[in-house]
């Protein structure tokens, strides 16, 4: 499948759009699958047809499974995925929330919005607090709209006769295996082969929220910039949580707070702004 | 119930043992030191009383209102006061609604005691009529978000409203000289309330199980606390309250110890508070006199005309403005009459807006068949050709200066016959000012 290159789809691509944005009008691509993401609207809207707006296309959250819904609208396939609120029956596909639009090939678009809220979706590695304990599940707090399960079982090596036993508040680095809406997720503390992997229980530190943004660009690659300087002069151990939980350790309380504080503080600061930042801190620490 | 499970805030194992090794290194999870409290900021809304506290993450908002009431029988000459709390919502998940929790109940009641105990209002000056009207003060305080410390927050929201509301001033009157007439703000200047002191309210928190004492506790902090005490003081060195509701016990010594770092915290918020409540009187007192934006310079540069003009003709100027004055008197007297109470200046009234054009004042002030402006006239242009002498570029301030040293002397007898003019829209001010360089 080939983008057809009179689509000027890079446009919009990595740049702020919001809600009413037209991103792409299927009547000049052909024969395609366009994945509909998160956040992007198919619209029927004859008079926009008319208008002469930028086109983009709109795609949907890469690891997700394939929906329910499949539509083919002039030989075109669009497949909509989870977590897409979506419309289907027009031309035209638009933008429905504010965010970032990305792009990933062949055809993966999606808007990518930061909020405090989480939304679970399957394969996410996210930290839980265990709330409650029951004879078969976890019950875990994954700063969703719901309490998500921890099956007892779901650990390397877990059978019935070694249980862990988490008491309430223990912070964990677990994965989310399945998140239907309307359902509580389900987690897991193994990766897909069955290996343990660093998931299971974080043993002290400190735990602070912030937004699923700031989670997203702390995990980028390459190493965003505040961890890249803080990580050069300081020694600290850091676990982040897709829901907007990152949880920091080191040797003296004092590291602790003083990365906490800059990852916070330095949270909706430009690149350059915060490595500037982070080395005055470091200064004034030594 | 699972839905309410997953929306409360939890915290973690690790967050409980952190924050105690923390403190053993003296360090806090935000920076500060045990004794640091944190960034406070105090603004004001539009109308007297109103304030709203930033303290870190907390946020509060305070109005105060008042009300004529009957008095309690016990104590028929004295004011009331009532201290009102909402914990919105808003503020924590945990706010709920309805009936105030215990810790609504807890911070009214602290907020009150440090006011009420400690006389810091003086609620006699409240009283109207002995018996049977006096003025009740409310206080509302409003949680708007909830970082920690909500009873320091709120008292000092309570405090920079109580300082900068003003109730309307009442008098007596009516046929039997017992009904009490409110005047709006409009024709009697509000008074403010008397404060005697500033009880400020200073919370303490023991973590961790050799109680070390931290104060101005954050969120986290509150939630891992083993107790808390808030000591309320003001800058005579007064105790006015303590409150330590339950918790872990602690030592006398260590209470000794919060009174002493009280006290010195106390001195710092209420610079802090007065500070910012004299900015914001100022700006309140700048909006009432309305600038023209031409009649700023004149009237900086008529002020020193005033005292070159006082210095050059001594004798002369000084009979002319004491006929002046005597004349004004005799005008406003009669004016007098006409009105049944003596009125103090509005709010709205201002000498030096919209000075008329040296045509028009000259014009009106010829037309004047009064005794004074023809002395006035004379007495002009000797001191027009002196001002001309001296300095040709304040021509235009020239009729200025007999006006303005009337309007500055006597500003309540002009008052007495503007008043009217004052209340009246403002297309007619123009008018209110050419009268007033009448009266001169």
């Amino acid at each position: 499948m080939e983008l057809k290159p009179s689509i000027p789809s890079s446009s919009l691509i990595d740049q702020q759009v919001f809600p009413g944005d037209v991103v792409l009008d299927l009547s000049k691509i052909t024969s395609q699958t366009i994945k509909l993401g998160g956040g992007l609207r198919q619209n029927t809207d004859l008079l926009l047809n008319v208008r002469n707006v930028v086109i983009r296309m709109i795609l949907r959250w890469p690891k997700e499974f394939v929906l329910c819904i499949h539509l083919v609208t002039r030989s075109l396939l669009v497949i909509m995925m989870h977590g897409a609120a979506v419309c289907k029956d027009g031309d035209l596909i638009s933008v429905m929330k504010g965010g970032v639009l990305r792009f990933s090939k062949p055809n993966k678009y999606w808007v990518e919005t930061s909020q405090k809220r989480y939304v679970p979706s399957a394969g996410d590695n996210v930290l839980g607090i265990v709330v409650d304990a029951r004879s078969d599940n976890f019950f875990v707090d994954i700063k969703g709209p719901t309490l998500a399960f921890l099956p007892v079982l779901a650990f390397e090596g877990g059978t019935r006769r070694n249980i862990p036993k988490f008491e309430m508040g223990t912070l964990l680095y677990v994965r989310v295996v399945k998140a239907d809406t309307g359902m509580n997720p389900e987690l897991s503390c193994m990766d897909a082969s069955g290996k343990a992997a660093e998931y299971g229980p974080l043993k002290e530190g400190f735990m602070f929220e912030t937004s699923t943004g700031l989670s997203r660009t702390l995990l980028s690659s390459p190493t965003c910039p505040v961890l890249e300087t803080l990580g050069k002069k300081i020694a600290f151990e850091i676990a982040v949580g897709l829901n907007g939980r990152v949880w920091v350790n080191s040797s003296t309380p004092s590291i602790v707070v003083l990365v906490s504080n800059t990852i916070i503080q330095t949270a909706s600061m430009s690149p350059t702004q915060q490595k500037i930042r982070v080395e005055s801190l470091l200064q004034k620490m030594q | 119930m699972e839905q309410r499970l997953a929306n409360s805030w939890r915290m973690t194992v690790n967050e409980k043992n952190f924050i105690q090794t923390a403190l053993l290194s003296d360090l806090r999870i935000d920076g500060r030191g045990p004794f640091d409290y944190r960034n406070l900021t105090i603004q004001f809304g539009i109308e007297d009383g109103s304030s709203e506290v930033q303290l870190g993450q907390t946020r509060v908002m305070g109005f105060v209102t008042s009300q004529l009431v009957q008095p309690y029988r016990d104590r028929p000459n004295e004011g009331t006061l009532a201290i009102f709390t909402e914990f919105s919502p808003m503020a924590d998940p945990s706010f709920e609604i309805g009936r105030p929790g215990e810790s609504a109940v807890e911070l009214g009641r602290i907020v009150d005691r440090g006011l009420r105990e400690s006389r810091a209002i003086d609620t006699e000056s409240l009283c109207v009529v002995a018996g049977k009207w006096v003025w009740s003060i409310r206080i509302d305080l409003h949680i708007l978000d909830n970082g920690g410390n909500l009873v320091d927050a709120a008292n000092i929201a309570a405090l920079a409203a109580l300082l900068t509301f003003r109730r309307p001033e009442c008098t007596l009157g009516g046929e039997d000289g017992q009904e009490v007439i409110i005047h709006p703000p409009e024709v009697r200047e509000p008074l403010a309330l008397i404060v005697h002191h500033l009880p400020i309210a200073v919370t303490f928190a023991f973590i961790g199980n050799e109680s070390r004492v931290i104060i101005d506790p954050s969120h986290f902090e509150e939630a891992v606390m083993g107790g808390k005490l808030t000591a309320t003081l003001n800058t005579n060195g007064d105790v006015c309250a303590i409150q330590k509701a339950g918790g872990e016990g602690v030592m006398q010594s260590v209470v000794m110890q919060c009174l002493r770092i009280a006290s010195v915290k106390a001195a710092d918020i209420t610079g802090k508070i007065k500070k910012a409540v004299e900015s914001y009187k100022t700006k309140r007192d700048l909006k009432k006199i309305k600038r023209h934006p031409d009649s700023v310079d004149i009237s900086n540069i008529s002020k020193d005309m005033e005292k070159s003009k006082l210095e050059l003709v001594k004798c002369q100027s000084d009979d002319m403005e004491i006929e002046g004055h005597s004349s004004k008197k005799d005008e406003s007297s009669l004016r007098h009459s006409k009105h049944k109470a003596l009125i103090s200046g509005p709010s709205s009234w201002d000498p030096y807006s919209k000075i008329a054009d040296t045509d028009e004042l000259k014009a009106s002030l010829a037309s004047r068949a009064v005794a004074t402006p023809n002395l006035k006239m004379d007495v002009m242009p000797p001191e027009k050709q002196q001002l001309n002498v001296k300095d040709e570029s304040h021509r235009d301030a020239d009729p200025s200066p007999p006006l303005l040293v009337a309007a500055e002397a006597r500003e309540e007898k002009n008052k007495a016959k503007t008043l009217l003019d004052a209340v009246k829209p403002k297309h007619k001010r123009k008018k209110k000012n050419a009268s007033n360089s009448n009266g001169s």
